[in-house]
């Protein structure tokens, strides 16, 4: 009785925050959504008393599918899942037009912890497709869940989900901006730090450990990294003019910045242990926005050196610098795919912003969006959808559209979202 | 877009002083300025410093000008006329050695930039409130210079403005300056931010070129960050295409 106790208090508890008015709503889809029935997972008290909440976990598994807009979610909430997978008619589920089942149960395990196991059964073909057990504290069953929606996604599709990694962003509200961080379906979300002044531009450390960010506190901008295990946060960059833009080097030892300590906005490589900023891009143009590739060789970064904002890569072997953009006349904010190969990038077009996508081996650009205010675009893990910010009827919401640009969806509250990145 | 900012620097400078070939505008430069007729600047060097010593300590609150200086300006005095040209009508001797101790940039630029009591009285400021840009009322309130879209060239309207302020940091030495440079809401915010600190760097170097000291002045960007106007269209957007001038302790 106490554990429930205890649990059901976690959940409230965490559940105060600001996402309790966090609302997704989900734009286009696949052409082909698969027919999936997910079970509500069968609770086992073994000898101990479980958490009536634990239940959820089918249900998160089943927002996170549903909202992907790959599936298409056949009615099962009277049926709970049965006690092993050879109980379940799997004719029966084909009947209700279900082409895959996703079954579940919650254990008690070891030290108050719990066991998640799922199975997820071919429906037409009657065969296992995947099986596994996880085992959890009572709060981290969130997290099972959107590892679960993850590995049925890749079950299902062959390519892995985005569910379980995490996004930061900046929450202005009550005049206040928060930088938050949330589950991707954006729930759990925990502040970070608060501020009355600006926050921008947060960056997740190559670990998902840290964070870097631009905070205004001092009356102009100071680069400031901060764990997320215990809160500490110092600043690393607090050059006199601004500082700003950090972006991690893929072993996390570094940040590339942009200072305007010498002359005006350039990019600096900023090494976390000694502190010292070393000069990177030289010239008067206005050279932000930089970013690692993720095998480490180049640069990307905006500059106005051509006489329009483009975004340019620079060789971190030789340095030599190469333009990437060509198409229009404003071409910012670059994100890059996990594997390298994509480059999402804001365009515009007259005087909308879209995210745009390029495929950097052919050049070949296309615009995603038909939002006309987008900013800060960053890829999902799995490097399948970019999450950016945009203004809905002049208020700050976040979306995410697949690197396809078919699916949409969008996650607003009250205040305004902005800054969005995805982490692991 | 380097040479539009030289542009707009150096036009801002001689736009103000049709005589003499503004240089880069140290102190010393100035005061030896204030004789158009056979200055140039390249001797300031020798006896100027002391003036600007001397303008530094008795600039302080406004008071007095020092002895030095005073003599030293009394025997530039006759050659004021440079000043007046520019609209600034030097009434008393101890004028003189005021603007050519402080500011040659004053008389350079049009220059209502009168430090001291008797140069602010020509230009029918009341002292007191020339002096103290903390004081509502005074022309040092103003604190605001607006951009075109996509520029951080400083419009000639802000002229005056800067030589006051000017004029104020270089007889105000423990005086600071944060330049604080603004864009409008469009595009990429680290891009804006960018282009805000373009436009401080562009008002920064402007009063550099006014003589006043690196020292005492920052120049930072706050993006699109802090707009006076929220609105979502082009009247906001020139609102907050801006850069503000806050001095140390505000």
């Amino acid at each position: 009785m106490f554990i429930r106790l205890l649990v059901a208090a976690l959940l409230v508890l965490s559940a105060v925050p600001a996402w309790a008015a966090m609302t997704i709503e989900i734009v286009g889809g696949a052409s082909n959504r698969i027919p999936l029935a997910v079970l509500p997972f069968s609770v086992k008290p073994g000898n101990g008393v479980l958490p009536a909440p634990v239940v959820a976990v089918a249900e998160v598994v089943a927002a996170d599918l549903g909202r992907s807009g790959y599936f298409r979610m056949v009615d099962s909430q009277d049926s709970a899942s049965p006690p092993d997978p050879q109980s379940l008619s799997l004719p029966v589920w084909k009947g209700r037009g279900a082409d895959a089942v996703l079954m579940g149960q919650v254990l008690p395990a070891e030290g108050g912890r719990l066991e998640v196991r799922f199975w997820l059964l071919d429906a037409v073909r009657q065969t296992q497709l995947a099986a596994m057990a996880f085992v959890s504290s009572p709060a981290g069953l969130r997290v099972v869940a959107h590892k679960i929606a993850d590995l049925v996604h890749e079950a299902l599709l062959g390519e892995p989900g985005s569910y379980s990694g995490r996004i930061a962003y900046i929450l202005k509200r009550g005049g206040r901006y928060e930088l938050q961080v949330a589950d991707a379906d954006s729930q759990n979300a925990v502040t970070i730090t608060t501020s009355p002044e600006p926050l921008i531009s947060p960056a997740w450390s190559p670990d998902g450990q840290r964070l870097a960010y631009v905070s205004f506190e001092d009356k102009k901008p100071v680069i400031y990294v901060q764990n997320l295990a215990d809160g500490g946060r110092r600043a690393v960059a607090k050059f006199r003019g601004s500082n700003s833009a950090p972006a991690w080097s893929p072993d996390g030892r570094k940040l590339a910045v942009t200072l305007s300590k010498d002359e005006t906005s350039q990019i600096y490589m900023l090494d976390l242990d000694s502190g010292a900023a070393t000069r990177f891009t030289q010239g008067g143009a206005l050279d932000t926005e930089p970013l690692f590739s993720p095998d480490g060789r180049w640069l990307f970064f905006t500059s106005n050196r051509g006489g329009t904002p483009q975004i340019y890569k620079a060789s971190l072997d030789d340095g030599g610098i190469k333009r990437v953009t060509f198409e229009g006349a404003y071409n910012v904010s670059p994100a890059l795919s996990p594997d390298g190969k994509t480059l999402a990038f804001i365009h515009r077009r007259e005087t909308r912003f879209h995210v745009a996508v390029m495929d950097l081996a052919s050049g070949q650009m296309q615009v995603l969006t038909d939002t006309v205010h987008d900013e800060s675009p960053s890829f999902a893990p799995n490097g399948r959808q970019i999450l950016y910010a945009t203004l809905v009827n002049g208020r700050g919401v976040l979306a995410t559209v697949s690197v396809d640009g078919k699916i949409r969806q969008r996650l607003s509250q009250s205040g305004d979202l902005r800054e969005p990145t995805w982490g692991r | 877009m380097k040479y539009l900012l030289h542009f707009a620097l150096v036009s801002l400078l001689l736009s103000g002083c049709a005589d003499t070939p503004l240089k880069e505008a140290s102190i010393e430069d100035r005061s030896v300025k204030t004789v158009p007729s056979q200055s140039d600047p390249a001797q300031g060097g020798s006896t100027q410093p002391g003036d600007a010593s001397a303008v530094g300590t008795a600039g302080a609150p406004g008071a007095g000008v020092s002895s030095r200086a005073l003599t030293e300006g009394a025997g530039k005095a006759p050659t004021s006329s440079g000043v007046e040209t520019h609209g600034v009508v030097v009434q008393s001797p101890e004028a003189i050695p005021l603007t050519a101790t402080g500011e040659k940039m004053a008389q350079a630029d049009s220059a209502k930039g009168g430090a001291q009591a008797e140069h602010a009285d020509a230009l029918k400021f009341d002292p007191q409130q020339v002096l103290d840009p903390k004081d509502p009322k005074s022309p040092l309130a103003q604190r605001r210079l607006l951009f075109d879209y996509d520029s951080a060239a400083i419009r000639d309207e802000y002229r005056t403005l800067l030589e006051m302020h000017a004029q104020y940091l270089k007889n105000e030495k423990s005086a600071r300056l944060i330049l604080q440079g603004h864009a409008d809401e469009r595009g990429s915010r680290e891009y804006n931010l960018a282009l805000g600190q373009r436009r401080s760097e562009s008002v920064y170097k402007a009063l550099n070129l006014l003589g006043v000291p690196d020292a005492q002045m920052e120049a930072v960007s706050l993006g699109e960050e802090k707009p006076v106007s929220e609105g979502h269209d082009e009247t906001s957007w020139a609102q907050n295409r801006r850069a503000e001038l806050l001095y140390q302790g505000e």
